[in-house]
């Protein structure tokens, strides 16, 4: 028996997690569940949450939750969770643990190796911070897969008949887009391109704005510095767009959203499907663009593709359906549930790692141009950070790539090599990714010749090295995030304290329900918010205000040891709950 | 060195779709993920040759220099000129009129550090 590797899609929104058995890829559920919301949040007993219950938390506690982790992952931050500071690779290490427990309760036994999908488009920084968060969860990530190329696994993998397909993927934060040739089975990716800060938080983002807007110019109120009012409409906003993707029109209702002068602020407005592609018209422009570089890399065009395939919730946007019509003159696919194909692709690759019997081989290509820069004429000037790429956009993956350098000048015995990502030819426009010095070399005359290597692996992740020709003296590194580094001691001092949330050592069970105290009235009043909170998305607006109000009155209530009034406002909250489920 | 044609197994007279289907031939027995030498070799060979234009490129680096002193003497002793075939001399003329060929890029200085 194989050891069993996982697959697992951490997205920006939502998270799932797949295992092939058999031959047969299954999404692992928890209680039903096939997705797990990409939340993490604090409850009142200091007891961590993730997914479903974070998110329902967010609404009631925002301080207290974190959502869309992804889109600060490989960026040198921490972001605050009930007033403790966590770098990105932790918050998204709890989801993944959480992720790791719900598959080894499936397959019953320990599960220590994960493949991840990661957006195409991710750079050196993020791929790095990805496995990072997998270490701290106590997954060896055996390998990474870029989001389309999976999807294009999940839709492909056993075809046989030539297919070159589109893979268009928008998601909570990033976006990319693939030309995948499928054929004799093997997944070939032709060429990839995409934004990695683009998607559909940001088109929640032009509602939320569209809505503080018009509470600003209607009420005067500015409703930003309210963190509970911003959750609820960030929540809304959200809402609205599920609502556009089917409805032309969706009322906005938010009865009691905060207090202004002593008097209650309601918000109630209608917003219209062709006022909300009206804003999010920029995106959508800008992933029509990076469709057409991607065919330009591919050296296809539109006629040469025989389907297109959507990946992401964001997807479901109507006038993206329209924009690709137009370009290509056909329908997308999405058979496959665009939430769940990145997942199954990604269980399809760790069972072909795992050794399993599996048809499919996969090509896949970096989107990225990496190189170094030397002195050099730029414009015709003398410049002396002409960029020098290496390793081309679009290349094969794995590739090792040597370039050879000269000295400029009698007796150097150092170089400065810097490592960078990017097309423009002054490497100062590009994302500097990593430096490093070779020291020693000969005293020579100019012109002692240095190789400089690059080799990218099959995670996308950069493998740099130097020599000097004539000695053969060595000098290497592993870009490893080199900008925001995250030492080794710092990722085993983050695994105890993420271990330690989790309550013990293994982490393998989260708590979903507080522990007993002796306030029985206590247990019960959280035991009915808990209720509550998981009824919030099948309530109409008014019972949900309603629940939100009593639950902050209870909290309150517990923090100042009110008994008389905390029965009353359970008894009031039951009474809704009761109500709600008969 | 192992030419191109030989790391797929193909003739030099091979189709396109013949040549597609050598590599993904090759490609399945030298997957990536276990084969990372070989299949970079192989997808180098498979660039080196896919269609008309690479091959022709390819042909312009291997054809042998033409020595035209050995050409005159041999044009003058034989009263013929059959140094190179008239297969080289068709991908010669091919690529001195594919004026891509010509925008080979140079380093447009030494490459210092």
């Amino acid at each position: 028996m194989n050891e069993i590797i996982v697959g697992i899609d951490l997205g920006t929104t939502n998270s799932e997690v797949a295992v092939v058995e058999n031959g047969q890829v299954t999404i692992i559920t928890d209680n039903g569940r096939k997705i797990l919301p990409s939340f993490v949040g604090i409850d009142d007993q200091g007891d961590i949450l993730v997914g479903e219950t974070a998110r329902n938390q967010y609404l009631v506690y925002p301080e207290r939750t974190v959502k869309s982790i992804k889109r600060l992952m490989g960026q040198d931050i921490k972001v605050d969770l009930a007033g403790h500071e966590y770098a990105p690779q932790e918050i998204s290490a709890i989801i993944l643990k959480r992720l790791k427990a719900i598959a080894e309760q499936y397959v019953k036994q320990p599960i220590t190796k994960a493949v991840i999908t990661v957006p195409a488009y991710f750079s050196d920084a993020q791929r790095q911070a990805t496995r990072e968060a997998g270490e701290i969860a106590g997954l060896d990530v055996v390998r990474m897969i870029n989001e389309p190329t999976a999807a294009a696994l999940a839709y492909g993998g056993n075809q046989v008949e030539q297919k070159r397909m589109l893979v268009y993927d928008l998601g909570g934060g990033t976006f990319d887009v693939s030309v995948v040739n499928i054929e004799a089975g093997v997944v070939e990716v032709l060429s990839s391109h995409g934004d990695n800060h683009l998607g559909g938080d940001d088109f929640d983002q032009q509602i939320i704005e569209y809505l503080l807007d018009h509470l600003s110019e209607t009420k005067g109120v500015d409703a930003r510095l309210h963190s509970k009012a911003l959750a609820r409409l960030t929540r809304a906003a959200e809402h609205a767009k599920f609502v556009l993707s089917d409805q032309p029109f969706v009322k906005i209702e938010e009865e009691y959203l905060l207090e202004h002068n002593g008097a209650a602020v309601h918000l109630s407005l209608e917003l219209s499907r062709s006022d909300y592609e009206e804003m999010i018209e920029d995106y959508i422009n800008a992933t029509i663009d990076a469709v057409h570089i991607a065919l330009k890399g591919a050296k296809l065009t539109p006629a040469d593709i025989d389907e297109i395939v959507l990946v992401g919730g964001s997807t479901r946007t109507p006038c993206i359906r329209e924009r690709l019509f137009d370009e290509f003159g056909f329908e997308p696919h999405s058979e496959v549930d665009p939430d769940l194909c990145v997942a199954m692709g990604a269980a399809t690759q760790a069972a072909m790692i795992s050794g399993q019997k599996v048809e499919a081989v996969l090509v896949d290509v970096t989107p990225y141009t990496y190189g170094t820069s030397a002195l050099g004429y730029l414009n015709g000037e003398y410049y002396p950070h002409k960029y020098v790429p290496i390793i081309h956009k679009n290349s094969a993956l794995p590739i090792c790539k040597t370039e050879a350098f000269f000295t400029n000048h009698d007796g150097q015995q150092v170089v400065s090599i810097t490592v960078y990502q990017g097309e423009d030819p002054d490497a100062l426009n590009n994302i500097k990714i990593g430096e490093f010095l070779v020291e020693g070399l000969q005293d020579v005359e100019a012109g002692n010749i240095v190789t400089v290597t690059l080799a990218l692996d099959l995670n996308g992740m950069l493998q740099v090295s130097a020599q000097e020709k004539a000695t053969g003296l060595e000098k290497s590194i592993t870009i490893q995030n080199a900008l925001s580094r995250f030492e080794l001691e710092s990722l085993d001092s983050a695994k105890l304290r993420i271990n330690k949330l989790f309550g013990q050592a293994d982490g393998s069970v989260v708590h979903a329900v507080a522990p007993e105290t002796d306030q029985s009235d206590v247990v019960e009043a959280r035991k009915l918010i808990a209720k509550a909170e998981a009824l919030f998305d099948k309530t109409s607006n008014e019972d949900k205000e309603d629940m939100i109000d009593l639950i902050e009155d209870i909290q309150t209530c517990i923090a100042e040891g009110l008994t008389d009034r905390l029965k009353e406002t359970a008894a009031k909250l039951a009474d809704i709950i009761y109500y709600l489920e008969s | 060195m192992k030419t191109p044609y030989a790391i797929l197994e193909v003739a030099e007279q091979a189709t396109d779709g013949e040549i597609k289907q050598a590599y993904l031939q090759k490609v399945k027995q030298f997957p990536p993920d276990h084969y990372h030498q070989q299949f970079q070799q192989i997808h180098q060979a498979y660039q080196a040759i896919k269609d008309t234009s690479s091959r022709t490129k390819t042909a312009l680096f291997t054809v042998q220099e033409a020595d035209f002193n050995a050409l005159l003497d041999h044009a003058f002793s034989f009263g013929a000129a059959a140094a190179i075939s008239a297969d080289q001399i068709e991908k010669l003329l091919r690529a001195s009129i594919d004026e891509n060929l010509f925008k080979i890029e140079l380093p447009d200085t030494l490459k210092t550090l």
